[in-house]
């Protein structure tokens, strides 16, 4: 039997900083443990230290092996697979998905037998990248990117695996597959698996859960001990002025009993709790109007059958789409559908095949058209694109400077920016030392410095905690209110449709809806959120 | 060792290479060094050692003597000794160029009738000779015109005889294109190796080197092995253009060339490899290399020095790097042809041997298999 007991681990970094301070849990063969916590709180660090790539201090067993080191871990790492955080970090970004198989099978002196060629094809067909085995990494879609690495890691069947927020940016159809896979890796071979994630609907399919916070394993139990815990807290959206409440959309949360109907807990609401809890403030976002009046036209962005091949494939095929004056646009699909392809030609990063492009009533026909409309739109890609040997300050700066701004503007624009974005702290911190969430906050902030009318959002909220995107969200509102921003954005959180005016669904390059999100629901009667909805339309053609 | 997966990374390396046209640089860019500072090398001599026989012991001639010493070209000498022991003294790599003064030099020039002036030259380093040649007439020349307005010396009086010892029919090619080989060996292997491993430390790939069982060793072995054969290739480029594009002339064993080749890129990768061990981002790793290997691959390459007329620190410095044990080595096996015969080889290869390995030893324990905190 093969068990893992992780025994009192601490990893302190450079400068005293605590990655995770005292953790021990045991895991025993065949179970599935999740790590959740928001960002920063030494999910990672933990998982770097049960892998054998960082110092750290206590001791781990697995099976047999006992290690106190990364070297003493060597003998375990035949059995480990790890998958660290990042869009496909893992991945050479010349070498194609197959060669990326083989290569990890042999790294694992995998025999490439017809067993292997079997699993091969299993894995490939759960990432749903059978038909792309011939494409570099470099082309791929960032969904994709994130389930090749996946396979990668479990090609050689590891019976220890440990996957850092493997589900970051993957589409719910795949993510349902993966746990498929997951459970049945575990089933029939009895591996542990630790994985740790930011959708609270998966934690659910957890045998057990680690509760993350303040660098410390604070809770463990299943989901349902773990909500337990918390429902004598969460209540029906009520008011309450109290320094004890927080109030939110839909939910109310109080550690003082309150008089008042209970709702039922979800892993979420303990993010929030814990807050409460240990009095973090959870930063007051606000948006002051803009500093220009602006004359908007009432549409946006008008696209007519716009399309992008790459060699025979097309990636997106003859879409049209709106976005009108002060909307919010979700643009929902699988990995792959064409997301990220359909942005950058709106931005010109990919020049367009086909179909006619209106960005703010102006036809666009050339780099010219463009380059009049640049300092009315805003971006933020897939991976954020900030300087990382440049601190948050210099980073906004150089930001300004592209669009013209006077420096002493765009100063005062950046002192505001970081009161009303709950940032005014990390000013002069470097972006990698920084939670995701207040690097993303920046990001946006980057992407609005020069006060666009039109935002279009990548990705924004992938791999980044309940609470953050909570005030992401926020953000995204009041930008809308005070300014009559126009916003397009990709989310692979099916919950966030919610907060959307409007939602396109994209299928493998083509549109195959358009709608208001309650029209979604009055289409779709039986679903109860807007993830089973989804699923419907993916499923429907298959 | 595991063969299977060292075949497999070197695999995955060559594919990277090739389909990042990685490839090309590691052959474009020693062809094109090799090319245009074959053809065209000049720089600045500063301080080459003249010695100055002055037979005439007049005003001017002092007044000569005295523009030498004090220009920054020169470290002029006075002696008093004879015309063959002077040469000798050049023979002996001791001194650059001599400059004898005959002893009616000033008489004559007041005269206005022709003064010819010896100057010997230091010929093995044929640019250097041609320089040291042209600041010698350009002091001589600077001077008289300062008097030419006061008196009425013309300066075409003057005759300067120089004359180039030992070598005189030796082409500047010959003298620098295969300095230029062990200029090139040293840089363009390492800057590969430095990025290869760095690479994977920025893009977040090396954590498949962390996670896996891979040895380090192993890693390492998959990690230089392509460059070292890729640059190995280089080796014969380079021959073939230094003998049939500059028609340096190969007297020496090719065997010994090829070795002594071989271990030299060894050690460029091997200094690569430290850097790349070391340092975390591309551009760094980069400009790191490019420092500790251009400038000494410069410097005491004996191309535009040679070593025996360098200052003590200087001196003692070109014996640290690989560069000038080297050279001496390739400047044998075109020029001289002594080969193994010479002990100094025999002990150049050792003292390249050792070089080689230290270098990899070190590069293997700085290696980390873990995250940097
Ligand atoms: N430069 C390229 N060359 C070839 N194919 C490409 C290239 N860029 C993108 N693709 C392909 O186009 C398709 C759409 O990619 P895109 O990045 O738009 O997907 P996406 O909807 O943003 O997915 P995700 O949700 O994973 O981010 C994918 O199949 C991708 O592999
Ligand atoms: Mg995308």
């Amino acid at each position: 039997m093969a068990n893992l007991n992780v025994n009192s681990v601490t990893v302190i970094y450079k400068g005293n900083r605590i990655g995770i301070k005292d953790a021990s849990f045991k895991a025993e063969e065949g179970e599935i443990v999740g790590f959740i916590g928001a960002d920063g709180t030494g999910k990672s660090s933990l998982m770097h230290a049960i892998s054998g790539i960082i110092k750290f201090k206590g001791e781990i067993s697995f099976g047999k092996y006992v290690y106190h080191s990364p070297k003493e871990a060597e003998k375990v790492k035949k059995y480990i697979g790890f998958m660290p955080q990042g869009l496909g970090l893992i991945l050479y970004d010349r070498l194609t998905v197959e060669e990326h198989l083989d290569f990890f099978a042999n790294v694992r002196n995998i025999k490439m037998d017809k067993n292997f060629k079997t699993y091969k094809q299993k894995l490939l067909h759960m990432a749903g990248l059978s038909r792309f085995t011939e494409r570099e990494a470099e082309h791929l879609s960032g969904g994709m990117r994130q389930k090749l690495s996946l396979i990668c890691t479990l090609i050689h069947r590891p019976r220890l695996l440990l996957l850092d927020e493997p589900t970051t940016g993957v589409d719910p159809l795949s993510r349902l597959e993966l746990w498929e896979i997951l459970d049945n890796i575990r089933k029939e071979e009895g591996t542990i698996i630790i994985v740790s994630t930011a959708y609270m609907q998966e934690a659910s399919k957890m045998d057990r859960l680690l509760l993350f916070d303040d660098n410390r394993i604070m809770a463990s139990g299943t989901s349902k001990q773990l909500t337990d815990s918390v429902r004598n807290y969460v209540y029906k959206k009520t008011p309450c002025k109290d320094t004890d409440c927080l109030e939110l959309h839909n939910v109310t949360y109080s550690l003082k009993p309150l008089n008042s109907e209970h709702k039922d807990p979800t892993l979420e609401d303990i993010f929030f709790i814990n807050a409460l809890k240990n009095r973090k403030k959870l930063t007051e976002i606000s948006v002051s109007k803009r500093e220009r009046r602006l004359e908007i036209p009432p549409i946006v962005m008008e696209a007519k059958g716009l399309t992008k091949k790459f060699g025979d494939f097309v990636a997106d095929d003859k879409i049209d789409m709106e976005l009108k004056r002060n909307e919010i646009l979700g643009l929902f699909g699988a990995n792959g559908a064409g997301k990220t392809t359909f942005i950058k030609m709106l931005l010109g990063l990919y020049p367009i095949d086909e179909g006619e492009l209106t960005l703010l009533s102006q036809p666009i026909r050339s780099g010219r058209d463009r380059r009049k409309l640049k300092s009315k739109i805003g971006y933020v890609s897939q991976h954020f694109a900030l300087y990382k040997n440049m601190s948050v300050r210099e980073n906004l700066i150089y930001f300004a400077s592209i669009h013209q701004i006077p420096a002493s503007e765009a100063l005062r624009r950046i002192e505001r920016y970081g009161k009303e974005l709950g940032f005014s702290d990390y000013l002069d911190a470097m972006p990698k030392d920084l939670p995701l969430g207040i690097n993303q906050r920046f990001s946006i902030a980057a992407a609005i410095i020069h006060e666009p009318v039109v935002l279009f959002l990548d990705e924004p909220t992938s791999g980044i905690d309940v609470i953050a995107r909570h005030q992401f969200w926020q953000l995204l509102k009041l930008l809308k209110e005070q300014w009559g921003i126009s916003i397009l954005i990709t989310t692979h959180y099916m919950s966030e449709a919610e907060y959307c005016d409007r939602v396109v669904l994209l299928k493998e390059g083509k549109k195959i809806a358009d709608d208001t999100v309650e029209n979604f629901y009055k289409k779709h009667p039986e679903a109860s959120n807007f993830e089973e909805i989804f699923l419907e339309y993916y499923r429907e053609a298959n | 060792m595991n063969i299977g997966v060292i075949k497999a990374y070197i695999l995955k390396e060559f594919k990277e290479l090739i389909r990042t046209r990685m490839i090309f640089i590691v052959y474009a860019i020693p062809i094109i060094v090799i090319v245009l500072f074959g053809y065209g090398i000049k720089l600045d001599v500063t301080h080459s050692r003249v010695l100055i026989i002055d037979n005439d012991q007049s005003k001017l001639s002092r007044e000569l003597i005295e523009k030498f010493k004090h220009s920054k070209y020169f470290n002029a000498t006075e002696l008093n000794i004879s015309e063959s022991k002077a040469l000798k003294l050049i023979k002996q790599a001791k001194k650059d160029a001599v400059i004898i003064i005959p002893n009616s030099f000033e008489k004559r020039l007041i005269k206005n009738q022709k003064v010819n002036i010896g100057v010997f030259i230091d010929g093995s380093f044929p640019n250097r000779a041609r320089t040291i040649e042209n600041y010698i007439e350009g002091v001589i020349i600077d001077d008289l015109q300062s008097y030419a307005p006061k008196t009425s010396i013309s300066t075409n009086v003057i005759n300067i005889n120089p004359r180039s010892l030992f070598n005189q029919a030796m082409r500047d090619e010959d003298a620098i294109v295969p300095g230029l080989i062990g200029f090139v060996l040293l840089v363009a292997p390492a800057v590969l190796s430095a990025l290869l491993i760095v690479k994977e430390k920025e893009e977040g790939t090396i954590f498949n080197f962390y996670a896996s069982p891979i040895s380090k060793e192993d890693f390492l072995i998959a990690k230089l092995t392509p460059p070292f054969i890729l640059h190995s290739l280089n080796i014969f480029i380079l021959f073939l253009i230094a003998v049939y594009l500059f028609n340096v002339p190969f007297r020496g064993s090719f065997t010994l060339y090829w070795f002594s080749s071989e271990l030299y890129i060894l050690i460029s990768l091997a200094i690569g490899l430290l850097v790349s061990v070391v340092t975390r981002s591309q551009i760094v790793a980069l400009v790191l290399t490019v420092v500790i290997t251009v400038l000494p691959g410069f410097l005491y390459s004996g191309m535009i020095m040679p070593i025996s007329s360098m200052s003590q620190e200087s001196y003692i410095e070109a014996h640290m790097f690989p560069v000038m044990y080297y050279n001496h080595i390739i400047y044998d096996t075109f020029l001289i042809g002594e080969g193994l015969n010479s002990r100094k080889i025999i002990l150049y290869l050792i003292i390249l041997t050792i070089y080689a390995s230290v270098l990899f030893i070190l590069g293997r324990l700085f290696l980390k298999k873990e995250l940097k905190k």
